[in-house]
């Protein structure tokens, strides 16, 4: 019984410290985790006729992109790509030429390198820096907008903005919904990409309940690939936004 | 420690489930009007003769009349598969097709239908000139009075790919009479298109319309005639030197109801498809206007001015009983039954311009329905209940327009003018209606939604007042 006593004390101090290291690195791992676990909202517009929005859906908080230092976010343990001959819709790939020529041709020539940013307008940076953290979903969102109308740096994340509204517009143009669609049905699909922006796979995550209206989605999808100018994105940043990712078919401009 | 661990371990999970639910979500909201290719290969025909029609190209016809689908040109196929062993997707897609639809016809040994009674010609009507019996395909399902070769029974096996899944889809047999290749093609399109698009297609139902030419001595001439949808294969079910009016469909497709003027005045008959046999249900002062069949079949509302001003009254069909249910010293005009049968929508000029008014006859109330514009006349509501048609008047031009009776917006469907008597297609994705085209009266044709529009093909004279078949019994 003593034993076990002198026992439980000689253990305590390095049990405590142990538990209070690890609570530490778990708070820390909890507090710190790149941004990008987090929701955030990016509003793009390309130029006009169409107005183009894309939006990382999630609830959550919006922590400030550029406070933090840039640190590497760890790599999505994504699977390796299947080899795009897996997927023979992507034999089907076209030129997409409407889609290049109306996208915005800047992330393009811009630097892969995501620097810390002495970037071109530092006091419109600095405020944002400063409220976004504050500010609602909304109200950043419209920053956004203004960021963009007023050529923004080319950050890693308004470069997978304008991919992914470049996707959003390629893929409406190819999709064209039954007449039994309705507005406000969904249908939400996986899609996976390679690297050369080829599709890997599309599958329906969530079923609108019509078949015509999911194989509507499916065949926009498939008519759509692949995306080569994902190509022109860093790695990273194509590892993290565009290796999974979902589309949502949610149309609103129908009559009814 | 275990439980730390455990927590730990929970935590490393949510961590990695809110990376997973980080995903990019991109939302396609705006759906664009691309008709969907789709390629409609011959039918494989094996029977000793020459094959009786071309069902593949009445089937890719009616694709492209729908404004949905683009069928892809024969003369771009690369081959005609007819099995599904001889597909070759490649080829598919390399015209962009995103759907193939194969075939094979042939000689089904059928049921006989017992014959029925035959063609009989009323003969005591001298002006007029009815044809009986020569309906083919209203007596599918029925009995077919012709002889021979409609004993025989053509068969056809259909399928449906997906070429973009390299998968079958659908398929499916069907079997009609000889002399009905064309309706036996059109329900192949109707399975097909209800398939890809979530609705029932409506290729497989027929029209009536009234068409008027001038004889060389002046005097006009009025036919009542029944067509397939896609007005082939026109057929004259009355013949008269006076008016016929406001023709109209039973509930089943089996009968049709008009106004004729041979008796002197207007007069309301009704004439059953099959055997040509009529009868005259109304003869009263004044208007006979305006008949329209109650979805039970049971009654018939229609216009009568026996009373005074031109006022809605319901016929019992069994035992002729007439019931008053509007009574108005404005004219009240032009009834058409809601689906349900409770209710029916009418033209009424009470508040000093045409509108569309409804009526509900469990409470016998009455309420006015448009609001849009100073003109808004000669309505008929979709099976959906919700999509109204109607005549609408906008900067001094008559156009056809859709009500939503939910959101009670208009729409104006059509950029000609002196368009009249628009009658939806039983699936609500069509309208047809009459306008004039070259100085001449003309059926054409729109989508609800105002995307497509075709013109009918007319042989000679004016045509008017188009009615849409409901749906064919087969």
């Amino acid at each position: 019984m003593r034993d076990g006593y002198a026992f439980a004390q000689l253990t305590a101090l390095p049990m405590a410290a142990t538990l209070i290291l690890h609570l530490a690195l778990i708070g820390f791992a909890i507090l710190r985790w790149p941004p990008d676990t987090r929701a955030r909202t990016i509003e793009a517009r390309v130029s006009p006729p169409t107005a183009i929005k894309a939006t990382l859906i999630d609830a959550g908080a919006l922590p400030p992109p550029s406070t933090a230092p840039p640190r590497a976010a760890p790599p999505q343990p994504g699977p390796e790509p299947a080899t795009p001959a897996a997927v023979s819709a992507s034999a089907l790939a076209e030129p997409l030429v409407e889609s290049t020529a109306r996208s915005d041709p800047e992330p393009r020539t811009a630097r892969p390198v995501r620097r810390p940013t002495a970037a071109r307008p530092p006091p419109q940076q600095r405020r944002s820096a400063q409220e976004w953290a504050a500010i609602s979903r909304a109200e950043l969102s419209a920053a956004l907008d203004k960021e963009d109308s007023m050529a923004v740096a080319a950050t890693g994340e308004a470069m997978s903005a304008s991919y992914a509204a470049l996707i959003r517009e390629t893929v409406e143009n190819y999709w064209s919904a039954p007449p039994s669609a309705r507005n406000g049905m969904e249908t939400l699909l996986a899609i996976q990409l390679a690297p050369t922006g080829e599709l890997v796979a599309v599958s329906v995550l969530r079923s609108s309940g019509s078949a015509a209206f999911d194989r509507s989605a499916l065949n926009a999808v498939e008519k759509a690939a692949a995306f080569p100018e994902l190509r022109n994105l860093p790695r990273r940043e194509f590892e993290r936004t565009f290796r999974h990712f979902r589309l949502l078919f949610r149309p609103e401009t129908l009559r009814y | 420690m275990l439980t730390l661990r455990n927590r730990c371990c929970a935590l490393l999970i949510l961590l990695a489930a809110s990376r997973v639910q980080a995903q990019l979500v991109i939302e396609i909201t705006d759906p664009g009007t691309n008709p969907t290719p789709i390629a409609v290969v011959p039918f494989a025909w094996s029977g000793p003769e020459a094959p009786p029609d071309d069902l593949a190209r009445v089937v890719h016809e009616d694709f492209e009349r729908s404004g949905q689908f683009a069928p892809v040109p024969r003369r771009d196929m690369l081959g005609f598969p007819t099995r599904e062993e001889d597909i070759f997707y490649r080829d598919w897609r390399a015209v962009q097709s995103e759907y193939l639809l194969i075939g094979r016809v042939n000689f089904a040994p059928g049921p006989e239908a017992g014959a029925q009674a035959g063609p009989e010609s009323d003969t005591s009507l001298s002006p007029l000139e009815t044809i009986a019996g020569a309906a083919p395909g209203l007596q599918a399902g029925r009995a077919d009075s012709q002889a021979g070769a409609e004993d025989k029974r053509l068969a056809v096996h259909y399928e449906l790919y997906d070429v973009l899944r390299q998968a079958r889809i659908a398929q499916g047999d069907l079997a009609m009479p000889v002399g009905e290749a064309r309706m036996l093609a059109h329900r192949v399109s109707d399975a097909v298109y209800e398939k890809l698009t979530g609705i029932p297609g409506a290729f497989a139902t027929r029209l009536i319309y009234v068409s008027v030419t001038r004889n060389p001595t002046g005097k006009d001439s009025f036919r009542l005639t029944l067509a397939d949808a896609d007005g082939a294969r026109p057929i004259v079910l009355l013949k008269s030197r006076d008016p016929i009016m406001s023709p109209t469909w039973s509930p089943d497709g089996a009968q049709v109801a008009y106004v004729s003027f041979e008796t002197g005045r207007p007069a309301i008959f009704r004439q059953v498809l099959a055997t040509g046999e009529r009868e005259q249900l109304t003869r009263f002062q004044g208007l006979n206007s305006s008949p329209a069949w109650s979805p039970d079949g049971n009654t018939i509302a229609m216009v009568l001015s026996k009373d005074g001003s031109p006022d809605i009254y319901l016929m019992d069909l069994a035992s002729r009983r007439l019931t008053r249910v509007t009574r108005h010293y404005a004219i009240d005009t032009e009834p058409s039954w809601m689906p349900d049968g409770q209710s029916f929508l009418f033209t009424s000029d009470r508040g000093g311009r045409p509108q569309i008014y409804r009526y509900d006859l469990r409470s016998g109330l009455t309420e006015r329905v448009t609001f849009d514009g100073v003109y808004n006349a000669r309505a008929r509501v979709a099976q959906d209940g919700r999509n109204v048609v109607l005549v609408h008047q906008r900067a001094g031009q008559f156009q056809i327009a859709v009500h939503d009776l939910v959101t009670r917006r208009l729409q104006v469907l059509t950029d000609t003018d002196l368009d009249e008597s628009p009658s939806i297609a039983p699936n609500g994705s069509m309208v047809l209606y009459a306008t004039k085209y070259g100085g001449r009266g003309i059926l054409s044709a729109v989508s609800v939604d105002g995307g497509v529009r075709f013109r009918l093909p007319a042989r000679r004279g004016e045509v008017r007042e188009p009615a849409w078949s409901p749906y064919m019994p087969y």
